[in-house]
């Protein structure tokens, strides 16, 4: 709600205009049952006069009227319009102050959910609330004052309706929560099944089991079409007893007037515009219910923008630190890391001195924490204990630009953006000149497939760079990563989609071109980091061998089942 | 037009079971329109007699015989109406959400029957997301629009016309002067709606421009973060974000704007026809009494008059989803179903072996990928298919268990076609194990015995053994009744990959396929999924696509396929001799000193 408010301030006037609109337009359709009233008395009065004026009135409050709700209309757009969009632009200016945990604590599709359907729903709410949330209320309370002020006579006619169809509307509420919470339920567990015979699609044919999926999902399907049905009846019996009530009412109004019509001859007059407000409240309180269950869901929404709102980014640059030319020395201290949510530990006490221009190594099994050692050089997490210094800084008291200027990060599953192969060079050295593309590309081996198209770097990358194969898009990451010839280089197992010889030129290139830069290698193969300076071997988060591969072989098993089942089969080299 | 047609013949399918209780429904509905409408009648009348009756009363020669016999009389009818139109809407509302929740379920439960009986073809050329949005969201816009749109059209065109048809009955000149504006209310409804939907379309453009830079964005931001990209990735977002908002203010204003609109349109209705009739009622010398209770009257109509064409344009939008839903239905009911033959073979054990003759295939007409492909797999072999990313290896094995059928060639089981057996029985003989593991809501349990549910424990069991996977599976806290679903951390890549293996061993086919997995699995786990292997191939006939080398070096027969064509065929030792493309493809994988 907070947030809610601190968007709106900058609408106020807006606001303002819309909920006036609004009343104007509440104003019209509540006036005009006492004008029509003022026509049956000047009808019964047999004043023609009154009967024009009246009637020109009537004509008059109508346009109005019509004007006000399309004002309201305009404005209330105007808002919710200006309100989204700047909680999508606060929101993302949020997103992008977070640290990775942070986001891969939300999952960046989650985000993405909260950026857009949440965001809408929120729209839809203020819309909602300045045409309608805010319209009924005053229809309600005019109709309900103005039915008082037609016939003082039936007053109690009014309350007992209201007092009935609420009570009634609330039983028939609390019994459909429970039957919208199990559909709620059912409709997952069948989209869930459906979901799940489509991925398994050849599974379900190779084992011959259609038809058992077929009886899993009927049997699912159909309790759904049970509970669907149980609320219809619901619905059936709901709307049906609302009318009677006010049915029931209208005719305990007419026969009320008839009875006492001697005594109160006006009555005749007013019974016509007092049915016109009972059927004004009727519909206020049924349209007030229904919004409010719309309403309900924009607040879950903006539930779950608020928890995106209130998190603190949990890595943060010291503002004052100075900016340095860090030199590519990497320091662990006694590291250990656990992400957060887990018990174990995916890091534990690992300490480590790499040297400006050394070559690094770094093997191990799936899980054993080659990524997220990697990952804490750029800092994407902080260590839950011990230090990371790089160039000889520790990384909590860095300044972030000499961070991001000292280390280049290549990623497994390489990640290009759409637009121009050289907007996406560009993000590692963003003055970047052809020169710089033309270096890049040749030591990632990808000038050899750039230089083939007639616009060369502004070769477009279509959405999820569809139009490369594997292959070349590790290489353009490569190419991104080594444009601004960081002092360090961390490659995650970023070659491997390509075959041995490029792979091989890749890291003849790095060792030319590169020579000054520290670099870390995370590989699969062996082959890919038997030239290393130094290779860590990693098993369940712990460093349990560090040395060239000659010495490891001698001296780790782990090193040695790995190269095992790598080996070439004897005898045939 | 079309999309309507085909729309309306699904509806036909799924609806014609119910004719006599939707026949019910209309009636009903008639009836309960009719009590509608004839109540404002007599509420009239009421007060025409009670106005009647003051007169009277107050005339001192009529004094005496002034009698509220004849209002009360009305008033009684106008109950009864009331009270017969509100219990005929209970009953029509009611058969019709049960015939509704009914249909919506035997469509769901058709759809998935239809999905199973559908060809591979159609799983692979179209994106999991898009069929199952028939699931979420067609196939609810339909519910949506039978519980909502269908019957309350009907109503509401029942109420149009009741209304029109008491109208005149009642006063044709006022008649006329209500439904005077109905053109223009049209007119200005048909404008708004036309302008909203063209600018909902902008607006749906931009969004999902902007959805598609937040999406690219956020799932980029390890390289945003690491490349220091915070900054400019806001600056980036700003015109997009402005674009939906200015292309959203005019769809809403549009859209937005209906209600209000017809809502204002009869109002005003409503006092042009107050201001009419008490013209008619003062200059056409109409008896006083009378034209009261006709005011009353129309006051009612033009009010019910106006509702239906309020009413339709909601439900006009819920029509257009829904006819849009069952449009897409019906195209998938239209889709080829799995060829089995009559009367097809029975496989019952492999006699001699498996067999491709001069294979040709293609997934699209215009582009073959396997180019005459002959390979020969004699019974109790191993037989193992290497070759580059898209060389057609996968493509193999969707032949040979039928997933798709050759354009040219054959694919033979003890020399007998695969397309004259019947599909059942050869798919009970041949076991795959698939690249991508999937695992199905339900226990451990469930999911190894997925291909034979009727299995003994013990079965189970000693087929987890066989698969590597038993001692990983008993250290769970509930062992073989943990659950899982395909999203679950349970498993890892590998050990997903052992417990499919365990549900191929447990059917126990004669012929095995396998499909290596390559992604996240190290080459430590990939030596424990190697054992596993060698377990089920032992004293089978099985084919395996092998990535890594590895795995190839236990074959009896290696076939190296390259761009759709057999390139090299032979044993380990003879291909390295050859110096061909296997020996480099070896070469290249292994680790030399």
């Amino acid at each position: 709600m907070q947030i809610l408010k601190e968007h709106a301030k900058p609408y106020r006037r807006d606001i303002f205009f819309s909920i006036l609109a609004v009343m104007v337009m509440a104003g019209a359709s509540l006036w005009q049952p006492r004008l029509l009233q003022q026509v049956m008395k000047a009808i019964i009065a047999d004043n023609q006069h009154q009967v024009l004026t009246n009637g020109i009135a009537l004509i008059t409050l109508a346009v109005i009227g019509l004007i006000a709700g399309v004002i309201n209309t305009i404005f209330a757009a105007k808002v919710s319009q200006g309100i989204a969009a700047d909680l999508r632009a606060n929101q993302y200016r949020k997103i992008q102050s977070f640290s990775y945990g942070n986001i891969e604590k939300f999952s960046a599709g989650n985000l993405v959910v909260r950026m857009t359907n949440d965001v809408n729903q929120i729209q839809q709410l203020v819309m909602m609330f300045l045409q309608t949330l805010t319209r009924i209320p005053i229809l309600f309370v005019g109709a309900f004052i103005l039915a008082l002020i037609t016939l003082p006579r039936l007053w109690w006619i009014v309350i007992l309706m209201v007092i009935l169809i609420v009570l009634s509307s609330q039983v028939v509420f609390k019994q459909m929560g429970k039957y919208f919470a199990q559909i709620q339920k059912l409709i997952d567990q069948t989209n869930t099944l459906a979901k799940e015979s489509l991925q398994g699609v050849r599974v379900v044919k190779s084992f011959n089991q259609e038809e058992n999926e077929t009886a899993r999902f009927t049997a699912n399907s159909d309790e759904l079409a049970r509970v669907n049905t149980t609320i219809g009846y619901l619905f059936s019996t709901m709307i049906p007893m609302f009318m009677l009530i006010s049915y029931v009412a209208i005719g305990a109004s007419v026969w009320f007037v008839g009875h006492g019509v001697v005594a109160h001859p006006d009555d005749l007059a007013a019974i016509t515009s007092f049915i016109s407000y009972l059927m004004q409240i009727f519909f206020a309180i049924m349209i007030g219910g229904m919004m409010s269950t719309f309403a309900s869901r924009g607040f879950v929404s903006l539930g779950r923008i608020k928890a995106v709102f209130e998190t603190t980014p949990d890595v943060t640059y010291a503002s004052d630190a100075p900016e340095v030319d860090l030199s590519g020395d990497v320091t662990f201290n006694q590291v250990s890391f656990t992400y957060p949510g887990d018990t174990q530990p995916a890091l534990a006490d690992i300490s480590f001195q790499i040297k400006a221009g050394e070559m690094i190594g770094i093997v191990g099994a799936t899980g054993s924490g080659k990524t997220t050692l990697a990952q804490l050089i750029p800092r994407l997490y902080d260590p839950t204990t011990g230090d990371v210094l790089v160039g000889g800084v520790n990384l909590k008291k860095i300044n972030e630009q000499s961070l991001r200027q000292a280390v280049a990060f290549v990623l497994q599953r390489a990640i290009l953006f759409s637009g121009k192969i050289s907007d996406n060079l560009r993000q590692g050295k963003s003055d970047a000149t052809p020169a710089d593309f033309q270096r890049a590309a040749d030591i990632a081996q990808a000038a050899e497939f750039v230089n083939r198209y007639e616009d060369g770097f502004d070769h477009l990358v279509e959405e999820r760079s569809a139009n490369f194969s594997g292959g070349q898009k590790q290489r353009l990451s490569i190419a991104r990563g080594v444009v601004g010839t960081p002092k360090i280089l961390i490659l995650d197992d970023s070659t491997s989609a390509l075959d041995a010889r490029s792979e091989k030129r890749v890291q003849e290139a790095l060792d030319q071109e590169l020579a000054g830069t520290t670099k870390i290698v995370i590989a699969e193969k062996i082959s890919s980091v038997l030239h290393a300076d130094r290779i860590f071997v990693l098993d369940e988060g712990r460093l349990v061998g560090v040395g060239p591969h000659h010495e490891l072989l001698a001296t780790s098993p782990i090193y040695r089942e790995i190269y095992e089942t790598q080996k070439a089969k004897g005898g045939d080299n | 037009m079309q999309d309507f047609k085909r729309a309306m013949h699904y509806f036909y399918r799924y609806l014609k079971r119910y004719w006599l209780g939707l026949g019910f429904v209309v009636i009903v509905t008639i009836l309960s329109t009719y009590f509608q409408v004839k109540a404002p009648v007599y509420m009239g009348q009421a007060i025409t007699e009670l106005s009647r009756y003051l007169g009277e009363y107050m005339n001192p020669a009529t004094h005496a015989t002034a009698s509220k016999t004849p209002f009360y009389h009305a008033l009684e009818a106008m109950m009864v109406c009331f009270g017969l139109s509100a219990a005929t809407m209970f009953i029509s509302s009611f058969i019709s959400s049960r015939i509704s929740a009914q249909t919506s379920g035997q469509m769901r439960v058709g759809l998935f029957g239809k999905l199973q009986r559908m060809t591979i073809k159609y799983f692979d050329t179209h994106q999991d997301g898009k069929i199952l949005s028939l699931f979420t969201s067609d196939l609810d816009n339909i519910f949506n629009a039978m519980n909502q749109a269908i019957f309350q059209l009907l109503s509401q065109l029942a109420l149009f016309i009741g209304v029109i048809w008491m109208m005149f009955g009642q006063n044709v000149k006022l008649a006329w002067v209500t439904m005077a504006s109905t053109p223009l209310a049209i007119l200005i409804a048909w404008f708004v709606i036309v302008q909203a939907r063209k600018n909902i379309n902008k607006q749906q453009e931009a969004t999902g421009e902007m959805n598609g830079y937040i999406n690219e964005q956020i799932n980029g931001e390890k390289i945003i973060i690491t490349q220091g990209l915070q900054q400019a990735s806001i600056a980036g977002f700003a015109p997009y974000n402005e674009k939906v908002k200015q292309a959203t203010f005019k769809g809403q204003v549009y859209s937005g704007m209906l209600f209000p609109l017809m809502q204002g349109l009869s109002l005003l209705n409503l006092a042009i026809v107050i201001f009419f009739g008490s013209w008619l009622v003062v200059h056409d010398g109409m008896d006083k009494a009378t034209g009261l209770g006709l005011i009353v009257v129309f006051v009612n109509y033009s009010q019910e008059y106006y509702q239906p064409i309020t009413q339709i344009t909601s439900i006009y939008n819920m029509l257009q989803l829904a006819i849009t839903g069952a449009k897409r239905l019906s195209d998938v009911h239209d889709q080829p179903e799995e060829v089995n033959p009559a009367n097809g073979h029975q496989l019952t054990t492999l006699q001699t072996g498996v067999q491709l003759e001069q294979v040709h295939f293609g997934y699209q007409p215009d582009k073959e990928i396997l180019h005459g492909v002959d390979i020969k797999v004699k019974k109790g072999e191993m037989v193992a298919l290497v070759g580059p990313t898209g060389s057609g290896k996968t493509t193999i094995m969707n032949l040979l268990n039928r997933f798709y059928d050759v354009t040219a060639g054959a694919v033979k089981f003890d020399g007998v076609d695969v397309r004259d057996f019947d599909l059942q029985s050869l798919r009970d003989h041949v076991g795959i194990v698939l690249q991508d593991s999937v695992l199905f809501t339900g226990t451990v349990a469930d999911n190894i015995k997925f291909g034979r549910p009727e299995a003994s424990d013990e079965d189970m069991i000693a087929a987890a053994q066989q698969a590597n996977i038993h001692d990983f599976i008993v250290s769970l806290p509930e062992g073989y009744a943990t659950k899982v679903n395909d999203e679950s951390s349970v498993f890892s890549t590998g050990q997903k990959q052992l417990l499919s293996i365990a549900r191929t061993i447990l059917t126990n086919p004669a012929f095995l396929i396998l499909d290596e997995a390559t992604s996240n699995v190290d080459t430590v786990t990939e030596a424990r999924i190697q054992a596993a292997m060698d377990n089920v191939i032992a004293g089978r006939t099985s084919f395996v696509i092998a990535h890594r080398l590895k795995t190839i070096l236990g074959a009896d027969k290696i076939v190296v396929l390259k761009d759709g064509q057999v390139i090299e065929e032979g044993s380990h030792e003879a291909l390295v001799a050859e110096k061909g493309f296997y020996a480099e493809l070896y070469h290249n994988q292994m680790v030399f000193e």
